[in-house]
């Protein structure tokens, strides 16, 4: 396999030459059927349970909708809810329902469907991903048919953007056996053919509650190698890609064919340290690793020029009305300093894992490596296997890379940091933050808890044992004939108002 | 008679190796991390649905037990089961199946004949311009890694005449009408590939077989050069190139992994490699097998037509 990667690295070079040398002299015109978007996909997941672990993303999104969606600020607005309020102490939401909206199958939605899909969501034995979410939710009930009342297990204050996560959908009520396979949901598309390893096929609901879509259809098919979508793109056969390699940008220059957007994201990637282990139980030593670095530049390394926005070890992203624009100039005195406190005062010798199961996480280690060497950090890579990383490696060895999507920061830091959450890598347990979480979330004004959730971040940067270095710009890239697609990440895109000219 | 024992020799020599190579293949994707499981659920594989995952799918058991049930269902004729993709082995190989015997047939019609008049042709005329041309141009093909010889192929064909698709946008259930347009792209690297190394290897034994005792005498016996290409050079110096056909039209149905991920072609190669990284031993133990007997099928293949290539065979000589 590692061999076949080698093979594929040079095939993306080879692509990459050859493709700039197509777009150079006049590549054929992204074309598409009248009314049909083409968007390429990576083959893998299978199933349009939006709950289950392998939904096939982004197709969930165009079959289903939240109750609540974000707009371009990335502020609640609504979607299936038209309007939402809690009590006093933010323990429970009261969430009226949209009046009319039908199902495909021409049922209509009502409150027992959205008890049914938040039941789903929270089933402890069905065990979602969403509920690392919305597992804080701890009953859902349905007063009438159009109001869903949610109590939660303690405050919270941004549950409008946790219930806006992209598979918070809604799906009819009974349909667990079906959902996967045949899938009726509320939302701009219907399923007309799930082949995720071919080409699925989506047609308008010219039903759709915020009016009918532009396009006739969407057509999704499955291209495993990005070297493959990206020359599908430049000879016309798909319309969009939804994600592409920084690199990869050269073949798309030739503005009357092809429109590239760049899109900053709230991705990162990180290096974990366990805290149960040596050396890293020391809070200095975890504060050394994080300061020797030069961020800007390993962004830049790493990502490639614009390739990403550096952070402060902070997970919440630059868009974030709650994000903490601290200062964390590479300090390599500082970071030699506190490893001598520490009782290091030669230097240490640590062993970070990787893998390239995910973009960007070897090179991430090498411009590590190089980087803290003058503060007398000594870092030994150790690849592991793509296929056992996330079983063997990952939340395991005592350092090692990480991969996260964006999540709004209530999500973020409470799914990532909070001491007893389900995927805390580091395994750090903080009762301070913990505190600190909980009454973030119970503040219900948004000035006062943006203020709460900034020193969040500040006491991360004194004490996390998770190092990151960056956010993530994507890079997203269409025919130029493709229009209606803002420049803002996917979940807040709004597939019935994409056409294709 | 002799055949008949051949072939049962051969038949039980290939069961032996099969067996050998379902045990490599068994014990190497267990020594691989992670298994079907942790590369079905990703990063949301909790322990309680590993287990849950392991228990449903068999893969709790002990290895021994897992691949006693793999060859006892083998022998009723069941595949078994793609832990990924959810479905029956056969049903996931079938189509692909076909893919790759129309692109390796397609890409063998292409290469095959030209490299064996061009090998002749190159050989005969040694030393001319022209037949320079031919073995210079035959070792550049052949030195080109596959995805250079692809992309310029695509940057060719679908970009600057355009004229065929650049990459395979199909549906799973596509029938071959619909495939066929997407097949010439990746036959045509296959091909290319595939005409150096026969074209070279056919060089090779014509001069080879031109230099040895029998032709010379058959010259000094005054034969016209066309009867001594024709029956002294040509019988002994195609078996060879047989062989190298052989081996290579195995390669054709078994080894196409990179054509097949750069043009995103529907084929075995690509599924081998899907295969490979799921973990799913069931499906990479059904490709090992149709790999062995790909590589049986043309041995024997190859065999035969040496013998009937062969003079003393034909004349009823033995050998």
């Amino acid at each position: 396999m590692q061999q076949l990667r080698s093979i594929k690295r040079m095939s993306v070079a080879a692509a990459l030459t050859f493709g700039v040398l197509a777009a150079a002299c006049g590549g054929q015109s992204a074309s598409s059927t009248s009314g049909v978007l083409r968007v390429a996909t990576s083959v893998g997941e299978s199933t349009m349970d939006p709950y289950d672990g392998n939904r096939f993303w982004p197709a969930i999104n165009m079959v289903f909708d939240r109750l609540i969606g974000v707009d371009k600020d990335f502020t609640p607005i609504p979607e299936l809810a038209t309007k939402w309020e809690s009590n006093a102490d933010l323990t429970e939401w009261t969430l009226t329902l949209r009046d009319g909206v039908k199902f495909h199958d021409g049922s209509a939605f009502d409150s027992a469907d959205a008890v049914y899909s938040v039941e789903r969501m929270i089933d402890p034995e069905f065990d979602s991903p969403v509920r690392a979410v919305l597992g804080i939710i701890a009953k859902a009930e349905a007063p009438d048919p159009l109001t869903l009342k949610l109590t939660l297990s303690s405050a919270e204050a941004d549950l409008p953007l946790l219930l806006a996560d992209y598979r918070a959908l809604m799906t009819p009520e009974g349909s667990k056996d079906s959902v996967g396979s045949s899938p009726v949901g509320t939302g701009p598309f219907k399923m007309e053919k799930l082949d995720p390893e071919g080409t699925s096929r989506f047609v308008a609901n010219t039903d759709y509650f915020f009016g009918a879509p532009k396009l006739a259809a969407i057509e999704i098919p499955a291209i495993a190698d990005n070297t493959a979508a990206t020359q599908a793109l430049v000879g016309g056969q798909v319309d969009l890609l939804l994600s592409i390699d920084a690199k990869s940008i050269p073949q798309f220059s030739d503005t009357s064919k092809f429109s590239v957007q760049q899109i900053p994201s709230g991705d990162w990637n990180a290096i974990d340290f366990k805290v149960d282990q040596k050396p890293f139980d020391d809070p200095r030593v975890r504060k050394a690793l994080r300061i020797a670095t030069d961020r800007q530049a390993l962004t830049d390394l790493v990502l490639g020029k614009d390739g990403g926005v550096p952070t402060c070890d902070t997970p919440v992203w630059s868009a974030d009305p709650f994000r903490w624009n601290g200062d964390c100039p590479q300090d390599i005195e500082g970071a030699k300093q506190l490893l001598a406190e520490a009782g290091y005062p030669d230097g240490i010798d640590i062993e970070v894992f990787t893998s390239d199961v995910e973009d960007n996480m070897v090179e991430l280690v090498q411009a590590y490596q190089e980087q803290v060497k003058a503060a007398g950090i000594r870092v030994k890579l150790t690849m592991a296997d793509a296929s056992g990383y996330y079983d063997d490696v990952w939340m395991k060895e005592p350092a090692f890379v990480d991969s996260w999507g964006q999540r709004p920061a209530v999500q973020v830091l409470n799914e990532v940091y909070r001491s007893t959450a389900t995927w805390n890598p580091t395994g750090q347990v903080d009762p301070e933050l913990d505190a600190m979480l909980d009454e973030a979330r119970s503040t219900a004004d948004p000035g006062q808890r943006a203020i709460k959730y900034q020193a969040i971040q500040e006491h991360l940067f004194e004490n996390s044992a998770i190092f990151i270095p960056y956010h993530k710009t994507l890079v997203r890239a269409m025919g130029a004939n493709v229009k209606g697609i803002e420049p803002i990440v996917i979940d807040a895109v709004r597939w019935e108002k994409i056409e294709v000219g | 008679m002799s055949a008949v024992i051949q072939v049962l020799k051969r038949a039980a020599l290939a069961l032996v190796v099969f067996t050998v190579m379902a045990c490599l293949t068994f014990l190497g994707v267990e020594a691989l991390p992670g298994d079907a499981c942790t590369s079905l659920l990703g990063r949301a594989a909790t322990p309680n649905k590993l287990e849950q995952c392991r228990q449903e799918n068999g893969l709790d058991e002990p290895v021994l037990t897992r691949m006693g049930t793999w060859a006892v269902d083998l022998v009723h004729g069941d595949l078994g089961y793609s832990v990924k993709r959810g479905a029956p082995v056969s049903e996931i190989i079938a189509p692909r199946l076909r893919n790759s015997l129309v692109l390796a047939a397609a890409s063998a019609l292409m290469a095959f004949p030209a490299a064996v008049v061009l090998g002749m042709y190159s050989a005969r005329r040694r030393g001319t311009r022209r037949a320079r041309a031919i073995d210079t141009t035959g070792l550049v093909l052949m030195t080109l890694p596959e995805f250079v010889t692809a992309s310029a192929l695509w940057l060719v064909f679908s970009i600057w005449l355009p004229i065929l698709p650049g990459v395979a946008v199909l549906s799973s259930d596509a029938t071959l009408a619909e495939t066929m347009p997407t097949i010439w792209l990746p036959s045509l690297t296959l091909a290319v590939l595939v005409f150096a190394h026969v074209m070279r290897s056919m060089r090779a034994s014509v001069v080879t077989t031109s230099a040895r005792p029998f032709v010379d005498a058959a010259r000094h016996r005054g034969v016209p050069e066309r009867q001594v290409m024709r029956r002294h050079v040509m019988p002994a110096a195609l078996p060879p190139a047989v062989n190298v056909m052989a081996v290579t039209g195995a390669w054709l149905l078994t080894g196409t992994f990179v054509v097949e991920v750069v043009f995103n072609f529907p084929g075995l190669g690509r599924l081998a490699v899907d295969a490979i990284s799921d973990r799913d031993t069931a499906l990479i133990l059904a490709l090992t097998l149709f790999g062995l007997a790909v590589f049986i099928f043309s041995s024997f293949v190859s065999d035969t037509i040496t013998r009937l290539l062969d003079p003393r065979v034909r004349a009823g000589l033995g050998t």
